[in-house]
């Protein structure tokens, strides 16, 4: 039976097999991971939809596979059944989708035309020049003739697709530099989550209006709580850490400014309000920057956020993150504490509205009631969307977020209301230690 | 000292050389033409394609009139007068090169006879006839070819050792004639010379001749080689030629044995060397790679800012029509177009008997990449047209990618393969897919109807074959 590369979420049509865990003769069993992609969206282990023996390999670590493409023929145990989903997510054939020149089609932004034979596009070299020529790559057009071919006309429609879609997707301008001139360079292909990267950030910086406001919060005695707790949590299986303890405070101020918390449909001309709240939260990975979310935030205990922040960073590092954790994020939180550093302005995750930036705390001194103390003093950043947010909002926001940080509710903190629920979730101690 | 001063200066009048001149003059830019012939037009016209093309149109004549027999017609033997049939070929060469000379003149090209030698990043020496001319230049476009490889081991001085430029200038007709080389040169001369009646032996070093072309499709040019020449001989080496008399004695490893044998003549044709000495490349940025030819971006920029490389010289395929592709794409990125040969379709063609053409992705190529296509083939022996030339001999084939119907590439052998294959990189460009090639009509009756019925072979439905039906998993 064959191994395909499976539909892995909307929008990701191919990936990079950045590892091969099995090899020709071996032995798997269902469910073990046969490979790993890494999408554009994260790293996918491929599990083995039964237990066989690999018979052949038909692809290396570096290739890029489409969905659809065979990778692996397994024999053994494979019934019907388990082959019949698997043809279904074969390609398609490129049925050409006619783009209508009013309406853009919004699905094909992340529309890439793939040939494992290495040619281009299908399309007449006069239509190539004339892509040339405006600096458009046209693996990214939809072509609308037979085979997917692309006419003059598809450029045309594309183009007016573009402009209807801001300036987000314009290709970058500017002359080529041949750094060579100027002495010895090496080159390293992007990889594929640094592409996205780069065209999610690009697409918020042109796209969103940015303003950031910063504020400074007196952590000392949050600081003082997680001391204080530590070792509770430790005993429930988790490091409580001040990550955790904020979390709790940003959701709950989320809450209290909903407009934080919500997104902005242009099309529509509507604000779109959530009744959820998941605060996404950016991990620095050797790969480049992840950030997976956390669901219900508002709704969750600070042991329950413990637990989901200390999960997430695991998968997140080890590359076993699943799609749908790296989606749905209403709000995001950047915490570059534990590394350093004091304010900054953070880059909006759109479609989200507004992203908190928190630097590293440091003993400063300040004046508390008429005195001179020592405080424990966090930079906090707030970057957020002037087209649906005012700077009365933010300021609002920002002081209601620090007077929730210095004014931390020790009975979020405790833990004898929570412990029972707690239980549940205990695998993640187990993964922390392997 | 003489000094002229010009925007553009392309150093070699071949295809690539000329091509580049006439266009940019076209364009407006004022050029001066450098070759070190009298005759223009560079090894293609003077000592290529051209003089290999009228002997091979010669020799065909014969062919045809010693087949007519079959349909009733015969002939005496032909008389072949040596100096008459070169003189014919010279006079084709003489038109052609004056052609080129009254159009270089008409466009206000200014030519100069001499050895192009840069000096500098814009400054060309040039030793004309009447003294030395240096031509400060802007841009210089270098397109100065290759010349046929001769090994040292085969370098005797000897007359009757030759290379395709002495072959095409046919001597005489030499009794026996030993082609070392199985590729697109070796053959198209063994055929004229077969024709002209000389024993021809070829010794190729690989397995197979014609390397690199689709084994199906070479089928037929092999059938003619072993039918007309004395013997073809794979994975034979030439150890050693001496001079023997008015013979050349070559020692040939060949089928695990040594022979000795004696030649009238010996033709060299092992392939094509860059003609990057005495050009003063070094006096510029411009840099070789490991082989001697001009390192060049797909824009042909060579590492000087100044100077681009096209043709031969550049490397890649040594065929004049890429040159020519290369000539345009250099003036207009001179111009500040967005021209590139990226993704560009070369087409290759060897005229031999059948001729060979293909295009694009050819099945060999496909295999060794491991790229899924699906081949159709359609055997002339189908075709009405072929059956009235007598020519059944050909094949046409498209490589397909079987998820779109894209045609990836084409493949022909017969009969005047070389002009039908004009079609197929027209389909391989403009990303045809095997419907629109099977929806076209193509006049009948021809040979390019070959073409619509192999697409149509592929979707089962060729008027003229049967093609039992398939699985359609299975396309």
């Amino acid at each position: 039976m064959d191994v395909r590369i499976p539909n892995l979420a909307e929008g990701i049509s191919s990936g990079t097999i950045v590892s091969l865990l099995v090899r020709e003769g071996d032995t798997v069993k269902a469910g073990q991971t046969l490979l790993e992609l890494e999408t554009e969206k994260a790293v996918a282990p491929i599990p083995s939809p039964f237990d066989g023996k690999v018979e052949k390999i038909e692809a290396a670590v570096g290739d890029a596979v489409a969905v659809g493409k065979r990778v692996m023929v397994l024999s053994g145990a494979g019934s019907a059944t388990a082959s019949e989903p698997q043809a279904t997510e074969l390609p398609k054939r490129q049925v050409p989708e006619p783009v209508a020149l009013s309406k853009p089609a919004r699905s094909d932004a992340g529309y890439r035309y793939e040939s494992p034979a290495g040619v281009p596009p299908p399309s007449s070299p006069s239509v190539r020049k004339m892509a040339r020529e405006m600096g458009l790559d046209l693996t990214r057009v939809r072509g609308t003739e037979p085979g997917g071919r692309i006419t003059a006309e598809d450029v045309r429609s594309y183009v007016a697709a573009l402009q209807g879609a801001g300036p987000a997707l314009v290709k970058t301008a500017g002359a080529k530099v041949d750094f060579s001139r100027f002495g010895p360079v090496k080159r390293v292909p992007m990889t594929s989550l640094r592409k996205k990267i780069s065209e999610k950030m690009l697409a918020s910086w042109q796209s969103i209006p940015h303003v950031t406001q910063f504020a400074d919060a007196d952590v000392t005695e949050l600081a003082r709580l997680r001391e204080k707790y530590v070792k509770a949590y430790e005993k429930a299986g988790v490091r409580l850490t001040l990550t955790g303890l904020m979390l709790k405070a940003i959701a709950a101020n989320l809450k209290k400014h909903p407009v934080f918390n919500a997104s902005l449909d242009e099309e529509a001309g509507e604000v779109v309000y959530k009744d959820y709240c998941h605060i996404g939260l950016a991990v620095d990975t050797e790969q480049g920057l992840i950030v997976p979310v956390i669901r219900d935030a508002g709704k969750k205990s600070v042991l329950e956020l413990s637990l989901d922040i200390a999960t997430l960073a695991e998968k997140t590092r080890t590359r076993k993150i699943a799609i749908e954790d790296l989606q749905g994020g209403s709000f995001t939180l950047s915490n570059q504490g534990g590394i350093g550093g004091t304010h900054f302005t953070p880059i909006i995750n759109h479609p989200e509205v507004a992203i908190l930036g928190l630097g590293r705390a440091s003993l400063k001194t300040v004046v508390k009631m008429g005195k001179i103390v020592k405080a424990s003093i966090m930079p906090v950043s707030l970057s957020y969307d002037h087209r649906l947010i005012d700077g009365g909002s933010a300021a609002r926001f920002i002081t209601d977020l620090v007077e929730a940080f210095e004014r931390f509710d020790e009975t979020f903190v405790k833990l004898e209301g929570t412990s029972k629920t707690a239980a549940k979730p205990k695998p993640a101690r187990k993964k922390r230690k392997s | 000292m003489d000094r002229i001063d010009s925007e553009i200066v392309v150093v070699g009048a071949g295809p690539g050389g000329y091509t580049a001149a006439f266009y940019a003059a076209d364009k407006g830019k004022q050029v001066i033409l450098v070759d070190r012939d009298q005759s223009l037009g560079g090894v293609c016209l003077n000592r290529g394609c051209i003089p290999s093309k009228a002997l091979l149109h010669a020799s065909m004549l014969v062919r045809e009139a010693r087949e007519a027999g079959r349909m009733g017609i015969t002939f005496a033997d032909p008389k072949i007068d040596i100096a008459v049939l070169r003189g014919w070929k010279d006079s084709v060469i003489g038109k052609l090169a004056g052609g080129i000379a009254t159009l270089a003149q008409k466009r206000g090209v200014k030519v100069l006879n001499g050895r192009g030698y840069f000096e500098g990043s814009n400054l060309l020496r040039v030793e004309t006839q009447e003294g030395q001319q240096f031509i400060k230049f802007q841009t210089a476009i270098v397109a100065v070819g290759s010349e046929p490889a001769m090994p040292a081991a085969f370098d005797l001085g000897n007359k009757r050792i030759m290379t395709s430029t002495e072959a095409l200038d046919i001597q005489d007709i030499p009794g026996d004639l030993l082609i070392v080389g199985g590729g697109y040169i070796g053959m198209e001369l063994g055929t004229v010379y077969a024709c002209l009646g000389s024993r021809i032996v070829m010794a190729e070093a690989l397995p197979s001749i014609l390397t690199g072309a689709d084994p199906d499709l070479t089928r037929s040019v092999k059938k003619y080689a072993e039918a007309n020449f004395k013997e073809v001989r794979v994975e034979a080496k030439v150890i050693k030629m001496a001079t023997q008399k008015n013979k050349i004695k070559v020692v040939m490893e060949h089928g695990g044995a040594v022979k000795e044998e004696l030649y009238d003549r010996v033709l060299v044709s092992v392939g094509r060397k860059p003609n990057r000495q005495n050009l003063g490349l070094e006096n510029t940025k411009a840099t070789v790679d490991e082989k001697g030819f001009i390192r060049v971006d797909s824009q042909l920029r060579t590492n000087d800012p100044s100077i681009y490389a096209i043709g031969d010289i550049a490397g890649g395929v040594l065929l004049a029509h890429k040159a020519a592709k290369e000539a345009k794409v250099a003036v207009e990125v001179i111009c500040g177009e967005a021209s590139t040969m990226q993704d560009v379709v070369i087409p290759a063609v060897v005229f031999t008997d059948p001729e060979l053409a293909w295009c694009g992705l050819t099945e060999t190529d496909a295999k060794a990449r491991g790229i899924n296509v699906k081949c159709v083939r359609f055997s002339w022996a189908a075709s009405g047209r072929a059956m009235t030339l007598d020519r059944p001999d050909g094949m046409t084939k498209l490589v397909l990618d079987p998820a779109t119907e894209r045609v990836l590439g084409v493949g022909i052998v017969g009969y005047g393969a070389g002009d039908l294959i004009g079609e197929g990189v027209l389909a391989v460009e403009m990303g045809a897919t095997a419907r629109d090639v099977a929806e076209v009509v193509h006049p009948h009756p021809t040979l390019s109807e070959t073409l619509m019925e192999t697409a149509e072979a592929f979707y089962g439905h060729a008027t003229h074959t049967f093609v039992p039906k398939r699985n359609p998993e299975a396309l």
